[in-house]
């Protein structure tokens, strides 16, 4: 077994910090993914997609309130939150990168190998060198250099982490119980978010994080009878839903129906510097970035002891949809025919919590 | 947690096979009605049939949305708008409604109307039945509204009290999944259990709400010598919001999100869109479909969809019904049906206040009282519409949240009908088509496009004010629900003529509404903008004043309950009096409609009755008899 990585409360809170980072990071994927269906056409994607972006959501409140248990303060709005597109997953391949596409079979792919459950073929490989030139989504953020082998693995150290604490330090669980983002304020859908209090609550909010999402594979549907987000994409490559019973390679339901031509063909990865200066683009581009960054503040603060400003997202998400819309139904200029996207291009917006 | 329809239920009942089945109860109609019924049914073991007039298409996520597209796509956003019209099964349509002209009743529409007040009244027939456009409201009727004979002097005393229902109201919420806040809700003589809490908690007032309660919360009105203050109170929805934890002894309560044949993750929360009726985007209002699927997962439930029931037969010794005589169609668009039977111990006409008497009059069962049909009841919807001074956030949230309902009680009562007031945050959508008119007149009279004209809308609709006043109509025998011979659907069915005139009773509530109304937007400091046209289709005059009177869809009252067989239609089971066998369920069995939305007290009833159903299936364990000599099971007809 390799040394533990987690040694500290502040190890802990910064590979906290980190899955905060992690579980974000794959919600632009996703959105630009299902705002790039034409509306009212391939609903079956469009539900999957939208379910899964919904479940990280939860991740994210899951991982700020373990965070706040122990004493942290989440802020998704430091410099470097949201990465640059395209970005490297720590999965233990390094042959693809994570980019911001529109729906596709490239995109399926590249969610199908986000969740893919994998667990290292024995403990020494959890951890692994990063390559200089890297661009990561999770590294171990106190060890530098070292990656692990899968979210499922990082997820793992954390879990031993926090156990290896608690029973090292009883005041572990000290943080103000008001900050917990609890039941009322939170609502997915996809699995409860759990108010965490002790080393038994944080242990479950993590443990359904990887069930649902990259975990270690728990079988097509988890413990509260979920699908588990790779198998939910694995049905798009399939065309058949999966039900009660079946084998990860057969599904055995109704079957779904994708067309891949009903989709605004987004330029893959675009970036603010693609847009002609001065043009209408470039400025519905940058104010998302802008609404984005302040959706990010206003998260923040609830994760900061606001937790019931969670209910004023939900209409910020409805104007984030718009400003989505108003980017991906508009030709860019120059790109033989591709259409614009948001950019996800958000410098730390600071001071959030001033 | 979505709702799990099971994939072909629609499909796989063969209708021959089925009629050679005696079921134990046959139900007419897949509303919320006969799908309370069979889900309670089946889920004590009993078989069940059940017929519906609309299309047999299972209940999937893409059915559903594909109600979506046709509304979004529709210019009309009417309530029958996201459905789909059938020859076969045709549906009222509030844009089909003409202005009566004396003796010259309106033919030109399925429902025929003889008048003299034209009705824009309307239901839904597609499985869930009107619940898919309903807006979701589910008051519960005042203790008064069951005794107003006896209080006032005016329509009819229930043969049950509120004390009665009010366990079955506790039923009817869990199923519907109401939220709503007890403290809220406790007026007028409405009582609770004492550790009662809805299923979930109540919805916020929207923004618009709250400006109008600023000044309107505490205004005294004095009426028939009592003294009593306004207040703008949240209404108790059929929509999904954060389960309160206290629900049922502290096990919580979990929403039913959408309808789905595969796991799918939606609905489970209101995300205030503003289209409630005619459908919630994502399935967070309750629609009948729900309690249907979960009667059709219980294996014990057939559904015959397309089959629309044609003709009850009687055995004349006994009264007994032998058997339902429907017609099934191939296609919505075509005219060729098959004639098939369908038999049970016990039948249940859960179609509507209109099609129930319909179905019974065409089969030539006026019932001994000779009341069927008769005393069809809705809500008389008065409209008034004003310009706020500041800007409101009119089209936020869902369609209507608050309103008034100080004035559904009390003294007055014997006088004048009481109302309730909705204040609604789709602007002066109801009364003049906002905001989709606003748009044409900046578009077309003021030149507008781009960013001016999204400013020039929002700056327009957010100021906007409607007051609704639905006002109680109480029974009266001539405005009723009959049929002709002369009238016939595509597939031969009789069609509905409806005779309705608004009674005095009712428009002294009208004029006294429209008085509290220049009132309320007085204190407000609105501008009043209302303005009735003599021209309107539902124009009614009282005392020198016009007023446009539209409808409720809240249809009651044409088989009304009783105590007496001479009186009622059916006791207070809702089982026929003239049929031992025969249930007649649902608004129609209303002897007051009071001023409650009746879908939740529908709901109740059938609760209610359902245990009836059942301890008279116990009861007659006996074999029945069975007419099979000599008629085949069912014969192919040409359509004509």
């Amino acid at each position: 077994m390799t040394d533990p990585t987690i040694n500290s409360r502040d190890d802990l809170i910064r590979y906290l910090d980190a899955a905060l980072a992690l579980e974000h990071a794959t919600i632009p994927v996703y959105l630009t993914a299902y705002y790039s269906i034409h509306s009212t056409t391939n609903s079956d994607a469009a539900h999957i997609i939208r379910v899964t972006a919904v479940e990280e959501m939860l991740h994210l409140t899951l991982v700020a309130n373990v965070m706040n248990a122990v004493g942290g303060s989440p802020d998704l709005t430091r410099p470097g939150f949201v990465p640059s597109y395209p970005a490297y997953l720590p999965d233990g391949e390094d042959d693809f990168t994570v980019d911001l596409r529109p729906f596709s079979p490239e995109a399926v792919e590249t969610f199908c190998k986000i969740e893919r459950p994998r667990k290292a073929p024995d403990p020494q490989a959890r951890l692994m060198a990063v390559r200089p030139e890297e661009s990561l989504l999770v590294g171990s953020p106190t060890a530098s250099g070292i990656r692990f082998y899968s979210i499922g693995e990082f997820y793992e150290e954390i879990m031993e982490g926090l156990q290896r604490l608690a029973a090292e330090d009883p005041k572990l669980f000290s943080g103000d119980e008001s900050r917990q983002v609890g039941p009322e304020q939170f609502y997915s859908g996809g699995g409860m978010i759990i108010e965490v209090h002790d080393l038994a609550s944080a242990c479950r909010a993590l443990q359904l994080i990887s069930e649902q999402g990259e975990g270690l594979d728990t079988g097509v549907y988890d413990a509260e009878g979920e699908l588990a987000h790779y198998y939910r994409f694995r049905q798009l490559q399939f065309g058949r839903y999966y039900q009660k019973g079946d084998k990860a390679d057969a599904p055995s339901g109704p079957e779904l129906d994708i067309d891949w031509d009903e989709v605004w063909k987004v330029k893959v990865s675009p970036k603010l510097a693609d847009y002609p200066p001065g043009s209408e683009l470039a400025a519905a581009a940058a104010a998302f970035n802008t609404d984005y960054g302040a959706f990010l503040t206003l998260l923040t603060r609830a994760f900061n002891g606001e937790p019931d400003r969670l209910q004023d997202a939900v209409w910020w998400m409805f104007r984030l949809r718009d400003s989505v819309n108003r980017l991906i139904r508009n030709p860019l200029p120059g790109s033989d025919g591709l259409h614009a996207g948001p950019t996800f291009e958000v410098t730390g917006t600071g001071g959030a919590l001033s | 947690m979505f709702v799990k329809f099971p994939q072909g239920a629609t499909e796989r009942t063969d209708k021959d096979a089925a009629a050679e089945v005696l079921y134990d109860v046959v139900i007419v109609g897949a509303g919320i009605a006969g799908s309370i019924i069979a889900a309670q049914l089946s889920e004590a073991g009993k078989r069940v049939l059940i017929l519906e007039a609309g299309p047999a298409e299972d209940l999937t996520l893409r059915g559903y949305e594909s109600y979506l597209d046709r509304f979004y796509s529709s210019t009309s956003k009417d309530n029958q708008a996201p459905y789909p019209a059938s020859l076969a099964a045709p549906m009222p349509r509030g844009t089909d409604t003409r202005r009566i002209a004396p003796g010259a009743p309106d033919t030109s529409a399925y429902l025929v109307q003889s008048g003299p007040l034209a009705s824009d009244t309307t239901y839904t027939r597609v499985l869930g039945g009107t619940t898919m456009h309903w807006e979701g409201k589910t008051p519960r009727m005042l203790p008064d509204d069951f005794r107003m004979r006896t209080l006032y002097g005016e329509g009819v005393d229930w043969p049950l009290s509120y004390e009665d229902l009010a366990p079955y109201y506790a039923e009817a919420e869990r199923v519907i999944g109401v939220s709503a806040d007890v403290e809220d809700q406790s007026f007028l003589g409405i009582t609770f259990d004492e550790r009662y809490v809805y299923p979930m908690k109540g919805l916020p007032l929207s923004y618009l709400d709250r400006m109008v309660a600023k000044d309107v919360d505490g205004m005294p009105v004095e009426l028939d010598g009592e003294q009593t203050r306004l207040r703008v109170r949240p209404f108790p929805q059929g929509r999904n919001g954060i389960p309160n934890p206290a629900y049922d002894g502290g096990n919580g309560f979990v929403p039913q999100g959408a309808v789905s044949t595969y796991q799918v993750e939606v609905g489970e929360r209101c995300q205030g869109n503003n289209n409630c009726v005619p459908i919630c985007p994502v399935q967070a209002k309750y629609h009948a479909g729900k309690t249907l699927t979960v009667a059709l997962e219980s294996g014990r439930v057939d559904l015959i969809a397309q089959a629309v029931a044609y003709r009850v037969h009687v055995d004349p010794e006994t009264g007994r019904v032998q058997e339902i005589e429907y017609r099934r169609y191939k296609r919505p668009d075509s005219k060729a049906f098959t004639t098939v039977r369908a038999r049970g111990r016990l039948y249940v006409l859960a179609t509507n206040a209109v099609e129930n008497p319909r179905l019974m009059l065409a089969s030539g069962l006026r019932g001994s009282s000779g009341l069927m049909g008769r005393n069809f009841m809705d809500h008389a919807y008065l409209l008034t519409w004003g310009l706020l001074p500041e800007v409101a956030g009119t089209f936020r949230g869902t369609n209507c949240t608050g309103g008034i309902s100080d004035l559904r009680g009390g003294r007055f009562r014997r006088n004048q009908a009481a109302f309730a007031v909705d204040i609604h945050n789709d602007g002066w959508g109801w009364s003049r088509g906002a905001p989709m008119t606003d748009l044409l007149d900046l578009v077309d009279n003021g030149g507008r496009y781009g960013e001016s004209l999204r400013q020039g809308l929002v700056d327009r609709v957010s100021h906007q004010l409607l007051l609704a006043f639905m006002v109680e109509v109480p029974a009266s025998p001539s405005n009723r629900i009959t049929v002709d011979p002369s009238y016939t659907d595509r597939l031969g069915n009789m069609r509905p003529i409806l005779t309705y005139a608004i009674p005095d009773y009712t428009m002294r509530g009208v004029a006294y509404a429209r008085q509290l109304s220049k009132r309320i937007f007085a204190r407000l400091g609105a501008e009043d903008h209302t303005d009735y046209d003599p021209n309107f289709w539902g124009y009614a005059t009282y005392e020198g004043q016009g007023y446009e009177i539209r409808g409720g869809n809240h249809l009651a009252g044409t088989h009304m309950m009783g105590s007496d067989p001479s009186t009622s239609v059916v006791d207070a089971d809702q089982r026929s009096w003239d049929h031992q066998n025969l249930f007649l369920v649902g608004g129609g069995s209303f002897p007051t409609v009071g001023t409650s939305n009746i879908t939740l007290t529908i709901a109740a009833l059938c609760r209610r009755s359902a245990r009836a159903m059942l301890t008279q299936l116990d009861r007659e364990q006996a074999p029945v008899q069975l007419a099979t000599a000599g008629a085949p099971s069912h014969r192919e007809e040409a359509g004509r």
